[in-house]
Parts: C-alpha cells; structure tokens; sequence
C-alpha cells in the first residue's frame, strides 16, 4: 500500500541514522539513551501484538518483561549459560508462562483480560520481591556478565548499542512479516468481530493466546537484554510504570502498525529521557500527555501518516 | 439417521420463553431446504444452535452422523459446515480479497512450522487461495474490487460478498440468513442464481428467507417455523397451500 | 482461642474496609460500564484529607472524617466531569486507560506535593483496646465494622428506595431502554462516581488511622478492589460485598497462620482460581445491584 519511494527511503535513512550515530556520537550519556529508546521500541513492538493486533488490553507486559530479565541474569549467573541461551531461555521461559495466564483470563468478559493481567503483574512484583531464594529479592542478582556471542563481546556501549539494534530490527521485521501473514490477517479477523470469526473457522482464544505467547516472549528478549546491559536484575524493574509509558506510545504512534509503533516509541522515550524530568513530574506529564492525546488525536502519529499517504496517493492518481 | 444434517429435538429456552419447541428434521445431502416462518419464529436462534453460537437445552444436532451439539463454532465451520449472518458481517478493515482468503485458510491442512515459516507448502496454498477467491470475485462481478476495503462496497455488493465467502472453503453444507433481505429485484435474481449454482454443484443449501417468490422459486422442500414450533414440511405447493401456515402468517 | 477470634475480628475489619473500597468500584462499573484504576487513589486522597485535617490541624475526629468524605463525593464529581465523560462514548480501554493516566497523575502528584514519606493519622482507638478475656481488639477496627454496616443499609436503602436509586439500577440493566425513558445518562453516571468516591473516602476516614499513609498506598488496593469485583460478578455490588468479607477473612488467617509476605497475592490467587472455576464470577454477572 505504499505509492512511491518516499516513505521507504525515510525508514531507510532512519535505519541509517541509527546505525550512524555512535560513530558520530562519543557522548556515553547518548548512546544510553539511544538504546533505552532501542530498548522500548522492542518493548512496544512487543506489546502491540497483544493490544494492537489482536484488541486484547493487557497490562502483563512488565512481568513478562522482567521474567525475562531475571531469567538471563539467573541462568547466567547461576548456571553459567551462555548469552544466546540465556535469551533464548528468556523468551520461552516468558511465551509459556503468558498461557495459564491467558487460558482463564480470557474466558470471562473482555474485561477480565485486563484485570487477569494485572492481577498476574502484581502477583509477579511480589513473587520478585519475597522469593529470597530465587531472586534475592530487594537485594537484587548482581554480577551479570556482559553478551557475548562466539567470541564477540559487547561490553562496550557502541557494540552494545548495535547489538540490541540487531534484536530490534530483527523484532521488527519479525512483526511486520506476521502482520502481512494469513496469521495476522487471522489476529485482525479476532480483532474486529470475534464472532464473525469463529463463523469462518477461526478460533478466537487461539490467536489470542498465540498473540499473547509471543508478545510475553518478545518482551521476555527486551528484558534479557536490559539484564545484558546494567548486569543488575532489581525487583522494581517490574514496575507498572513499564505499562503506562507503553500505552502512551501505542496511543502517540498508532496501534496495530510496526511503523507507527516504532515512531511512537522513539518519541515517547528519547524526549522525556532526554529532558531529564524527574521520575514524578516525568509521570505526571505521561500521564497529562496521554489523556491529551486520547481526547485529541484517537488516531496517533501513524493515522496522521496514514491520511497524508492518503492525500498524496490521490494526488498521484489522478494526475 | 441418513441426513447430511440432522436436528434433533431441540429447544431453546431464554429467561423462561421458549425460543424452540422440540424441533426435530433432517436435511437430505443435495437439498436446496428453505425455513420459513413469522418473525420471532425463532428461525435465525436455530441456525445459531446449529451452528454452535448457542447451547440448547435439549436436543441434539448431528452432521454426518457426528454429533456436533457442543461443538464451538469454529470447529463447526471447519467441518464444514458454514454459515452467514441477517446482518451482513465482513471484515469491513479486510480487502475484499483478504475476506475471501480468510475463510479458506482454515479450511486447509497446515503444519505448525508452515504457520510461522513462510514454506513452500504455505506459499502454494496462499497462491491456490488467492487463485480461487479472484475466481470467485470474477464469477460476483466483484474483480474490481478485489482491494478494496470490504467496508467500502455497496450493500448489494457486501451481500455478494459475503456470499462468496461462505461458499469459498466449498463447505458441504451452507446455512444462509436472509440472503435477499433489503436487496433489490436486479440484485436477488443474481444471488438466487448463484444460491442455485452452488446447490446444483452438489452442496446442501438451507436458506432462512421471507421473500416468499424466492422461496417457491428456488427450493426443494420447505419447513416453517412458528413460535418455536415446526409446524409442516414438504415441497413449496404443498406448504403453500397449508392452513396451519396460513394461520401462522395471517393471523388466528 | 483468643488469638483466633482476635484474626476473626481482623478478618472482618479488613472485609469491611474491602467492601467499602470494592462497592464503589462495582457501583461505577455496573453503572457507567467503567474500569475505574484511579480508584485508589480516591482512598489515597482521603487519607491525605484525614491527615490534615486530624494529623496537622486537629480538627475532631468525626469532622475530620466528614470532611473525608464530602470532600472525596465532590471530588467524584470532578473526576466524572474531567476524566470519565470526556470520554464517555469511546471503547472501554480507552476509557480504562484514560482511568490509568488519571492514577498516575494523582499520585505523582501527590509525591511532588507532600512527598514520599509515610505518615500516621492515629487515632486514640487505634491503641485503646476493648478486653474480652483474652482478646484484644483496638476500638477502631469495631468503629470500622459498625460504620460500615450502617452505610451498606444507608446505601441500600437508597438505592432501592429512592427515585435516583431507581435510576441507577435501570442504567445498570439496560441503558438505551432507560435512556429512552428520560433517564439523564451523565447525570446518573456522575452520581454514581458521587456515591462511589465518598464510600471510599468513608473507608479512608476510617482505615487510614489503623496504617500507614503515602501516596502509592493506592496502587495496591486498587488492585484487590478488582479482584474482588471479578470475584463476585462484575457489576454485582452484592457480590462485592460478601467477596470483599471473604478476602478479608483469607488475608487475615493467611498472614496470621501462613505467611504475612505473600498476603497481598491471596487475592489475586483467588481471584484466579475463581475465573477457572466459575468464569462468570461467584455470583454471576447479574449486571444491578
């Protein structure tokens, strides 16, 4: 549904920015916001399968999150894994949890979803936070050793930084090739009229689930790889904070597309962090911003983009 | 038991009405079946027991001698059996193509790689979907608007549609709910001759319509339904000439 | 024996206090089909107006509760006016995360303007402890019981009796039938916000002398609010009610023979194993009250 090079080129020259940038950047303090913003973009991405494709709020994606990241800093620590494992680990670990999640929570009202996920990410903090033996609790698991991969190590920020850019777009593309699958087109049948669905054989607790395993596993990545990079795993990383700032970069971006998700995670992120805002008023703003931004642009950055796409293409066809 | 469907004995209670009153038929494999009947006959709840969109409280649906009674829709329409619905249900953000797909992918067999992987068995089928559904939309009239949004086409249109997209996994047996409603004379001929179609290739048809030209026209045999209750069966002269079904639509 | 009885007493003082947070909850969903997540912070203001009001100014208790509570029905009013009918016609996620922004900014809020440290509003009946052989239970925790019963007849009453009362239950069943008959949607659902916001700073007048007080304290307790709505039946105040008694009960006994760590996750647990026996909750989704 693209008409012309235009938008192509634009990811394309975004997608070279990004790899530019420590090249021309020493600044560590940049780089570090650079990949908390990579970071999230993954997160977000994450999350949209569940919100964005296929309707279902979940409010889960800090537990799974940070299941993720105590699983890389467990079995790297512990075990001695090494870092592809680890991940790997994270993102099963994570998918197959989200399922006696889903399996109740889904089958009451839409609402319960919502609620179940909640009651789930609450249940997770504090499992966290009073599992001395697991997790050490408030003490935290220290000592997580830096990726590395065959004998490459990203122990440094820039190498770190093009790591987690890698697990990014490879997120990304993964994402956007589901959406265009007859596996998205199912998550898109589910989102619009569960029962029209069913009517043409699509099972809609399926989907959902499937939406909601990968969405858990992803997130699960995202938090392995925040253990990677601060090799400290606290039981606050599973805040439900995490939550709020993701709904707002659903809502700035445009749920439903890869693209608008990854424009709404870099603007969501990068800004705040960069403007230093003290986690309080940090909040505040999020939150003052998201009610604006539900009263005022329901469709987000990518309806935005959509409907100039939109005016362009008629332009271009009717000359 | 030798129906390709049979129903039997079902009712249907809601808050204390009932919908459906021991309802029992069969539906001969090849039949073009029409189910007639006032409003509030309750001739739509039956297709959605059937169908599996409700339980009955008793009774039993049987397809090809399985018994379907508490099977889940979906699983329903993927045996195939299928059904549409009074008011036309698309996926209006769906391209008409993406519509036609969507009701045959799960129709066919895939393994769990070939849902993740774009393989070569997934990419064939994809190609004989979309072969066929560009067939289909050919056949409708409808190859201009393969792209467009389905929320996007006139209502005859949707109705054709909609049509083809039951009749796209080439399901056995197809339940079709008011097919001509609101639809103009032009319109009804062309979805009766596609209904007609469809049933002379072989496929069992059974159609809930109020259009009475349409249902003499065009059916085998014909129940009617009222209050709940199956009050005669048989060919269309027969029933049309009928007092009991006269009463039910004329008055007491 | 005593300590037994002594957990019973807990038990109910803490359903009591459940229930009074979780009516309103269900109260605002049945009525207004609301996920309300910034209902704990409607506690968490009330605390704060009792701590003022009591801690810092020393007004009489009972006037410092008053105030609790009309402040907190005022404030519903805001909130209705602010946060819900803005988007009164969206989806209901949209809805439910407008609810979530709203959280977070009132406790932020709070943080910036009177800071993270945990205060205490205690009441003399919070240490005065009535004596029945062996057991000891503080004065306020019966002060919690016995007011809450009144209200829950109060509210009953009204709702059955009065003509608004009537209103909310016909919008809580059918809300285009009701809507037709003349019934005015904003002004039932603002009501109902009304009603539910000053229940929870009842609750807050009376509970949050027993505890400590800081702004996240409604995080927490907006969560087990919901679990005990699910539990009961959405929108089902009733089953709000004898839920919110019942996890009271469990969290008691729980922390007190079990472990006292893993006593918030009791009703989450429940709330679980519930949806996976009954998805319709106990008492079933019998939307009214």
């Amino acid at each position: 549904m693209s008409l012309g090079r235009a938008p192509v080129l634009l990811q394309l020259g975004l997608l070279v920015l990004l790899v530019l940038v420590p090249q021309v950047i020493q600044l560590s303090y940049l780089l570090d916001v650079l990949i908390v913003t990579v970071m999230y973009v993954g997160l977000a991405l994450s999350y949209d399968l569940i919100v964005g494709h296929v309707g279902s709020l979940s409010l889960a994606q800090p537990a799974f999150y940070g299941i993720g990241a105590y699983a890389v800093a467990l079995l790297s620590t512990r075990v001695g894994w090494p870092t592809v494992a680890c991940l790997a680990a994270a993102a099963i670990i994570a998918g197959l949890l989200a399922l006696p999640v889903g399996i109740p929570s889904f089958r009451l009202s839409q609402y319960s979803f919502a609620i179940g996920t909640l009651g789930f990410a609450t249940v997770a903090q504090l499992v966290a936070q009073n599992w001395i033996d697991l997790t050490d609790g408030p003490m935290c698991v220290t000592g997580v050793p830096k990726a590395s991969i065959g004998g490459l190590s990203f122990a440094t920020l820039p190498s770190f930084y093009y790591f987690v850019l890698a697990v990014v777009i490879g997120i990304f593309l993964f994402t956007r090739r589901l959406v265009g699958s007859r596996i998205g087109r199912s998550f898109a049948a589910v989102h619009e009229n569960e029962l029209l669905a069913s009517a043409v054989g699509v099972s809609p607790l399926k989907y959902k689930l499937l939406a909601f395993s990968l969405s858990a596993a992803l997130a699960g990545v995202i938090g392995g790889m925040y253990a990677y990079y601060v090799n400290v795993v606290c039981p606050t990383e599973l805040s439900l904070f995490i939550t709020l700032n993701l709904l707002v970069i659903l809502f700035i971006g445009g749920a439903g597309s890869p693209r608008g998700v990854v424009l709404g995670a870099i603007a969501g992120t990068s800004l705040p962090e960069l403007l230093r805002l003290a986690s309080s008023w940090r909040l505040v703003l999020f939150g003052v911003a998201l009610l604006v931004i539900i009263n005022f642009f329901p469709d987000g950055l990518e309806g935005g983009l959509r409907r100039i796409e939109r005016r362009l293409a008629r332009r271009s066809t009717s000359a | 038991m030798n129906g390709v469907l049979e129903v039997e004995r079902i009712t249907k209670r809601f808050f204390g009405l009932t919908v459906l009153d021991d309802v029992s038929f069969g539906v001969k494999p090849g039949e073009l079946l029409s189910i007639i009947g006032p409003n509030g006959s309750g001739k739509t709840t039956l297709f959605n027991v059937i169908s599996g969109f409700l339980r009955a409280e008793r009774g039993r649906v049987r397809f090809h001698d399985t018994d379907i009674t508490t099977w889940p829709p979906h699983a329903i329409a993927r045996r195939g059996l299928v059904r549409t619905f009074q008011d036309v249900r698309l996926f209006a953000g769906l391209s008409a193509l993406d519509n036609l797909r969507l009701a045959v992918q799960q129709h066919q067999e895939e393994d769990l790689l070939g849902r993740f992987v774009w393989s070569p068995k997934v990419r064939r089928m994809e190609r004989e979907a979309t072969h066929r559904a560009t067939a289909l939309l050919e056949e409708f009239g409808l190859f201009e608007q393969r792209h467009m949004r389905a929320g996007l086409l006139s209502y005859g249109q949707r109705k054709l549609l909609e049509f083809a997209m039951a009749i796209m996994p080439e399901p056995e047996v197809v339940l079709l709910d008011e097919p001509a409603a609101a639809v103009n004379p032009t319109m009804i001929n062309t979805l009766t001759e596609h209904i007609v179609a469809y049933n002379s290739a072989g496929h069992t048809v059974v159609l809930i319509e109020h259009n009475m030209g349409v249902v003499m026209d065009i059916s085998h045999r014909v129940l009617v339904l009222d209050s709940g209750r199956l009050i005669a069966q048989g060919p269309p002269e027969q029933v049309r000439e009928n007092p009991l079904v006269l009463e039910a639509y004329f008055g007491r | 024996m005593a300590l037994f009885l002594e957990q019973v007493v807990n038990g109910l003082t803490l359903g009591a206090y459940y229930a009074l947070v979780a009516v309103g909850l269900a109260l605002v969903f049945g009525v207004a089909r609301l996920v309300n997540f910034a209902h704990g912070e409607f506690f968490m203001l009330g605390a704060y107006v009792l701590y003022f009001a009591y801690g810092v100014y020393h007004l009489p208790y009972g006037l410092a509760v008053l105030l609790a509570v009309l402040g907190l029905a005022a404030f519903g009013a805001v909130f209705h006016r602010l946060i819900y009918q803005p988007v009164m016609h969206r989806v209901w996620h949209v809805q439910l995360i407008a609810t979530l922004a709203a959280s977070f900014i009132l406790a932020n809020v709070a943080i910036i303007a009177v800071g993270s440290t945990q205060r205490s509003a205690a009441t003399p009946f919070v240490t005065d402890v009535f004596t029945v052989g062996d057991m000891h239970v503080a004065y306020q925790r019966l002060l919690v019981l016995g007011v809450a019963l009144v209200a829950f007849v109060a509210l009953q009453q009204f709702i059955q009796r009065t003509p608004q009362g009537r209103a909310m239950r016909a919008i809580a069943q059918n809300r285009e039938a009701a809507q037709v008959l003349g019934v005015d949607l904003a002004q039932v659902t603002r009501l109902t916000f009304v009603l539910s916001a000053a229940l929870t700073g009842l609750a807050a007048g009376l509970v949050a002398p027993l505890y400590l007080i800081f702004p996240t304290v409604g995080s927490l307790l907006t969560l087990k609010a919901f679990a005990v709505v699910v539990i009961g039946g959405m929108g089902n105040a009733t089953g709000a009610l004898v839920v919110a008694f019942i996890v009271g009960l469990a969290e008691a006994f729980g922390a007190g023979y079990i472990s006292i760590e893993y006593r918030d996750a009791i009703a989450f647990i429940l709330m679980i194993v519930v949806l996976l026996w009954r998805p319709l909750g106990l008492m079933g989704r019998r939307v009214g009250i």
